[in-house]
């Protein structure tokens, strides 16, 4: 009887496997697996989620049917992750007209309702909180914004010796941050408005810092918008939900001023302090203001920027 | 003990640390970046976009209790109520109309109920002319004193306002000057003001005066 030998295989496993060969095999599993898992965070990177989007073109050069299929993947992400079918439309400018808004600072009493209201409409993150309109207090007798505080809290408004200013985006005939967006994410459409296409911004930021009026805000992590909050009728340029990364702003309501109707925050002031409409058209409320008002201002007027938004006066 | 013995000790340590990092790693890369306090939701109150009163209109409208509005329940027909003044001549408000507040005008100037009541028929209003304006019609009675505001509200500067600005796609919604002011008080009341804005780490208001300037 002949022994059996074990098979050469099994001989030579037990010969390579000496402890500085399990040694070494251990060290590079472990180095490759400390790799593997610093590089995890690029899983959240949600700029590559979707190959769709990734390869989606610029905005201007969207075909129509290019749109469609556009909004059909917005829809079905907002639904993933709200559990809402969202009504996300591409509405474009009218014709013949051009946006202004008018803000009385004799009427306004600084209860910031404007703020929420355009909160929830545009469908901004709660947590952190975005805001795209700032109400300053500022004390009778001056219009220097550096004296404005943007963080009052009163239990009663308006408060005496104190007047209020809200500032949004101005919506410039001029905008310095159309001028230095280096991807062109954010350009100034016919009727007036400044728009941000946010599948396009890269977040660099450029615009917060060229703006003169704050009114720029940055998602610095991934919008916290509560289901039963979200606003379902949506607009591609306005408040269809942001991602972390992106740049956006007051776009005048986009979703409801192409559709014909008032914004959000004119709709909740109480005092009726804040007049929207077509400037083109001799008999809107805005064109009446601008003839029979004591129109003052558009907020600092020396930088050129040439604001849409105009603060006056009653009396 | 061998220099070997020692590189494989060392080696055996690293090995053990950097499959522990990696654990490490991989439990906490699910965790979202810290936002500091959670910031609440803002009071519904605070959304609400109905008018702050309602006209007699609005009741009309909605078909709704109009008993208020039935003088000649208590009234006489025919016999305008007399009017009792105290020893500063100030109107005495009797107790059935206790919820009127005589607050119309700067220095108790507007202090007639007949300024705008019709004496001769109380289900009507009157201007100074004696020129006769029913309840609903509101905007003509206050515009024959406060013409400016009339023509403002008329041209839409005055005034609340929702739906639509293009009037060829809706029809705008404009606002009566009972929905906002009290006709017997209209000075707008004072109000509670809705939260200022949180900062990314901190309770309200603790953002710096200096951000708000740039």
């Amino acid at each position: 009887m002949t022994p059996t030998l074990p098979p050469p295989d099994d001989k030579t496993s037990d010969a390579s496997m000496s402890r500085r060969n399990f040694l070494r095999g251990a060290a590079a599993f472990g180095g490759l697996t400390a790799l593997a898992a610093s590089l995890a965070p690029l899983r959240q990177l949600e700029d590559f989620s979707s190959s769709e989007e990734f390869l989606q073109k610029y905005y201007k050069e969207l075909t129509p049917d290019d749109m469609t299929k556009v909004i059909s993947r917005i829809e079905r992400e907002v639904q993933k992750e709200y559990g809402i079918r969202p009504h996300v439309r591409d509405l474009k400018p009218m014709d013949g007209v051009e946006f202004v808004y008018c803000l009385n600072l004799t009427r306004c009493i600084g209860c910031r309702k404007c703020v929420h209201a355009c909160v929830n409409e545009n469908n901004q993150s709660r947590n952190p909180e975005i805001q795209y309109i700032r109400v300053l207090k500022m004390p009778h007798g001056s219009m220097d914004v550096e004296k404005g505080d943007h963080t009052y809290e009163a239990k009663s408004v308006p408060e005496k010796g104190f007047f209020y200013m809200p500032v949004q985006c101005q919506q410039c005939q001029n905008p310095p941050c159309v001028k230095v967006c280096p991807v062109n994410a954010t350009w100034q459409e016919k009727d007036g408005i400044t728009v941000i296409d946010y599948d396009w911004c890269i977040g660099c930021r450029y615009c917060e810092a060229a703006c003169p009026y704050w009114a720029r805000r940055f998602n610095f992590t991934k919008p916290e918008i509560p289901k039963e909050r979200l606003n379902p009728n949506m607009a591609y340029l306005g408040n269809r939900p942001r991602k972390q990364g992106v740049m956006e702003k007051c776009h005048f309501c986009i979703q409801r001023t192409r559709a014909g109707k008032y914004p959000a925050c004119l709709e909740v002031c109480p005092v009726g302090a804040r007049k929207f409409g077509n400037i083109l058209d001799p008999e809107s409320e805005v064109s009446y203001i601008m003839r029979e008002k004591r129109v003052f201002i558009q907020l600092k007027e020396e930088m050129g920027t040439s604001p849409r938004f105009f603060y006056y006066f009653d009396k | 003990m061998s220099k070997n013995t020692v590189t494989q000790y060392w080696l055996g340590a690293l090995t053990v640390v950097f499959l522990g990092l990696g654990g490490f790693f991989i439990v906490t890369s699910a965790a979202h970046p810290a936002t500091g306090k959670k910031i609440p939701l803002v009071d519904v109150k605070f959304l609400d976009r109905t008018a702050s009163r309602r006209t007699y209109a609005d009741l009309v409208k909605a078909g709704e209790d109009l008993s208020d509005y039935d003088c000649y329940g208590c009234h006489e027909k025919g016999k305008p109520p007399p009017i009792r003044y105290d020893a500063d001549h100030k109107i005495i408000v009797p107790k059935e109309h206790s919820d009127v507040v005589m607050g119309h005008g700067s220095h108790d100037r507007n202090n007639l109920c007949y300024n705008c009541h019709n004496e001769q028929n109380l289900l009507t209003l009157q201007v100074r002319d004696g020129h006769e304006v029913g309840f609903d019609n509101i905007p003509q009675l206050c515009g024959s004193c406060h013409g400016p505001n009339l023509r403002d509200w008329e041209a839409g500067a005055h005034g609340r306002t929702s739906g639509y600005w293009n009037h060829s796609l809706g029809a705008a919604d404009r606002l009566s000057c009972a929905n906002c002011h009290n006709p017997h008080a209209p000075r707008i009341p004072t109000r509670e003001s809705a939260p200022a804005p949180h900062s990314l780490h901190g309770p309200a208001g603790t953002t710096t005066p200096h951000e708000s300037t740039h």
